[in-house]
C-alpha cells in the first residue's frame, strides 16, 4: 500500500481542523477558550500509544466510529479539568453524579465537531456511538489493545488551557487497513511513500535505539528500558513542540547519504549531570555542570549518534556520514528549532523519528529525535524495497542478524 | 489568531493577562496584556507597539520569506508575519507613523550550513528589510549569538524582556 505525502498532509490536517471544531465547542458551551497546542499523525506500536500519560489521573470519554472511518476516538481530560468543566457550564454544578453526566453530554458535543471536517471531506457519514465515561490512570484511559505489537496510527492533539495550566488531549486510533486504503484513494500517487516499509523503518529505528542503548549501558553501567520509538509526521512549525521547554543537555549533527537530515541526542539537565558522572574516572572539579561534564556528554552523543545512524545504514545498504557532534545546552525547543527550520526551506511537513529511552533506577531519560529530509526518506524506503526483494516480507530479525 | 481587548481580559485580575504566541503564530492586544513566546533558536520574536494607540503585537517567525511558497501561514516568514501583524494592529486601531519594533532570537546555535549565511542571519536581514519597506523603526534589538531566548512584551510598556537559558535576562 502507497501512501503519498500529499494524503499524509490532508489527514493531519483533518485532525488538525477536527481538533479546532471540538475546542471551539467547548468554548460555545463552557466559555473556556482553549488552544489546541499541536496535532500530529504517528506510526507506533499499539501498546505505546498513551505513554506521555503515565502517572496522570485522567478522564476519557470514548466513542466508537463507524462508517467512512472506523476505530476508536477518545477525549482526554486531566481528572482537574472535570470540575472546572462543569461548573462553567450553564447551570452546571460540581457535584459528583453532575460531573459524569456533564463531561459525558459536552464530549458528545464536542465529538461531533472532532468528526464534521472527515465526514465533509469524505463525502459521507460517519457515526459515533454513545459516549462511555472512564477514569483511570495514565493509558487506561485509551481502549484497550487487541494486539499490543501490531503497529498502527494515531491522530493526537494535545490541547492547552492557558491561564489554568490544565491540559487535554484527543487520541484517534482508526483501524488500520481502511485508513491505509483511505490515504491511498484520496492521494494523488506522486510522492508515495510506502506505509508497510514505513513500520519496517521504524523497527530499524528501534533495533538502532536499542543499540545506543546498550552503549549507555557499556559505558556507563546504567541499564536503560522502556525505549519507545515512533514515526510521525507534522507541519515543520510544530516539530520544535516535540520537545519540552525546560533545559537540555545533548548533541546534534547533520547525517548526509539516504536519507540525510539532523540527528539529536537529548538528556534532562539531571540525567546530563548523571550519564556524565557514570563516564568521568574521578570526581568533576566544579560546581554544577562543568567543561568535564560537557566533552563526557559529547562523546556520549558521538557514540549513541554512530549506534543509532549505522543501524539504519546496515539495513538500508547505503553509507551515512555524520558530522562531528556539536554539544547544546539550552531550552529544549530553542535546539530543535534551528533544525526544523533547515528542514523547512524545502518541505512544509516534516517527518520526526522519536524515541525515549529511561531507567527505573535513577533519573535517567533520554530522547533521540531524527529530522530526514522527506524525498530521501521515501527514496530510502523504496531502496529497502528493491535491496529486499527476493524476501517476501522485509523482516528485521534476519536483518539486523 | 484572536485581539485581546478589554473585554476577554479578567477585570477582577489584578495580574496583566498573558497571552502565549506560538511558533508561526501572532498575537495583538489592546488591554496591556503580556504576550509571550518561548523557545526561539534561529527564530525571531519581532515586537511591534503603539504607545498612543495601546497596542502592541509579537509575531514568532521561523524562516524569512514566503516567497514561492503556496498558500503559505503568513505567520511563518518574517516577511509576511511583519505585514500581517501590522495589518492587524492598524485594523484595531493602531497608527503606523506611531509603530515601532523590537526584535530578538535569530540565534546561529546549530546552523550546520556550510555555504551562505545561516538562517538566524537570513531571518534578521529579512527582518530589517521588511521593517524598512513597511517604515517602522527598529528600537533595539537581541540577536544572534549561540544560546536560545524567551521574550515577553508587556504591553503596557513596549517592554521587551529576553531571557535566555544561561545568559540571565535583559529588557530591551
Amino acid at each position: 500500500m502507497e501512501v503519498d505525502i500529499q494524503s499524509l498532509e490532508t489527514f493531519n490536517q483533518l485532525a488538525a481542523e477536527g481538533a479546532q471544531q471540538a475546542t471551539a465547542m467547548l468554548a460555545q458551551m463552557t466559555g473556556i477558550q482553549a488552544e489546541v497546542e499541536v496535532t500530529k499523525i504517528t506510526l507506533m506500536d499499539r501498546a505505546d500509544i498513551g505513554e506521555e500519560l503515565a502517572g496522570q489521573e485522567l478522564v476519557g470519554i470514548g466513542f466508537d466510529l463507524e462508517g467512512a472511518l472506523v476505530g476508536d476516538t477518545t477525549l482526554v481530560f486531566e481528572e482537574a479539568c472535570t470540575g472546572p468543566i462543569v461548573e462553567a457550564l450553564p447551570g452546571g454544578a460540581a457535584g459528583d453524579e453532575m460531573v459524569e453526566s456533564s463531561v459525558k453530554e459536552l464530549g458528545n458535543i464536542m465529538m461531533s465537531g472532532f468528526i464534521d471536517g472527515w465526514a465533509d471531506f469524505l463525502g459521507t457519514t460517519i457515526e459515533h456511538s454513545p459516549p462511555e465515561y472512564v477514569e483511570a490512570t495514565g493509558a487506561d484511559v485509551l481502549p484497550a489493545a487487541d494486539d499490543p505489537n501490531e503497529q498502527v496510527f494515531v491522530f493526537k492533539s494535545h490541547i492547552e488551557w492557558p491561564g489554568e495550566d490544565l491540559y487535554f488531549y484527543i487520541y484517534m486510533l482508526p483501524a488500520y487497513d481502511q485508513l491505509t486504503e483511505l490515504m491511498a484513494d484520496s492521494g494523488t500517487g506522486e510522492d508515495a511513500v510506502p506505509v508497510d516499509k514505513l513500520s519496517v523503518f521504524n523497527e530499524m529505528t528501534k533495533e538502532g535505539t536499542a543499540t545506543a542503548a546498550a552503549n549507555v549501558t557499556q559505558m556507563t553501567g546504567i541499564e536503560t528500558d522502556a525505549e519507545v520509538t515512533q514515526i510521525s509526521f507534522a507541519p515543520v512549525e510544530d516539530v520544535p513542540k516535540q520537545v519540552d521547554n525546560k533545559a537540555y543537555v545533548g548533541t546534534a549533527v547533520e547525517f548526509s547519504g539516504t536519507p540525510s537530515g539532523y540527528l539529536m541526542i537529548l538528556f534532562d539537565e539531571e540525567s546530563a549531570m548523571n550519564v556524565a558522572e557514570a563516564l568521568m574516572p574521578m570526581e568533576p572539579e566544579g560546581e554544577g555542570f562543568t567543561d568535564m561534564h560537557e566533552s563526557a556528554i559529547e562523546e556520549m552523543g558521538n557514540i549513541m549518534t554512530s549506534g543509532f545512524i549505522d543501524g539504519w545504514a546496515n539495513v538500508l545498504e547505503t553509507s551515512v556520514d555524520h558530522t562531528p557532534p556539536r554539544v547544546v545546552h539550552d531550552m529544549g525547543r530553542a535546539i530543535i528549532d534551528p533544525l526544523a527550520a533547515q528542514v523547512g526551506q524545502h518541505q512544509e511537513h516534516a517527518f520526526i523519528i522519536e524515541s525515549h529511552m529511561q531507567t527505573a533506577d535513577l533519573e535517567f531519560g533520554c530522547e533521540i529525535h531524527a529530522l530526514p529530509d522527506d524525498a530521501e526518506l521515501r527514496q530510502a524506503l523504496e531502496e529497502l524495497d528493491v535491496a529486499r526483494k527476493d524476501e517476501t516480507e522485509p523482516d528485521v530479525e534476519t536483518i539486523f542478524e | 489568531m484572536k485581539v485581546y481587548d478589554s473585554s476577554t481580559g479578567t477585570a477582577s485580575s489584578p495580574e496583566q493577562e498573558r497571552v502565549k504566541v506560538g511558533i508561526a503564530e501572532y498575537e495583538v492586544t489592546t488591554s496591556d496584556a503580556t504576550l509571550t513566546t518561548s523557545g526561539l533558536g534561529s527564530c525571531l520574536g519581532v515586537a511591534l507597539y503603539d504607545h498612543g494607540a495601546g497596542v502592541a503585537g509579537l509575531v514568532h517567525v521561523m524562516l524569512p520569506s514566503a516567497d514561492g511558497v503556496e498558500d503559505p501561514n503568513a505567520a511563518k516568514y518574517a516577511d509576511t508575519g511583519i505585514e500581517t501583524l501590522l495589518l492587524e494592529m492598524e485594523r484595531v486601531g493602531a497608527n503606523r507613523d506611531s509603530i515601532h519594533a523590537k526584535v530578538a532570537g535569530g540565534s546561529d546555535m546549530l546552523d550546520f550550513s556550510e555555504n551562505g549565511s545561516g538562517i538566524g542571519v537570513r531571518n534578521m536581514e529579512q527582518v530589517e528589510s521588511t521593517l524598512d519597506d513597511l517604515g517602522v523603526p527598529l528600537v533595539s534589538e537581541d540577536v544572534g549569538g549561540d544560546h536560545g531566548r524567551s521574550l515577553r512584551l508587556d504591553g503596557a510598556s513596549g517592554d521587551l524582556t529576553v531571557k535566555s537559558a544561561n545568559k540571565g535576562s535583559k529588557t530591551i
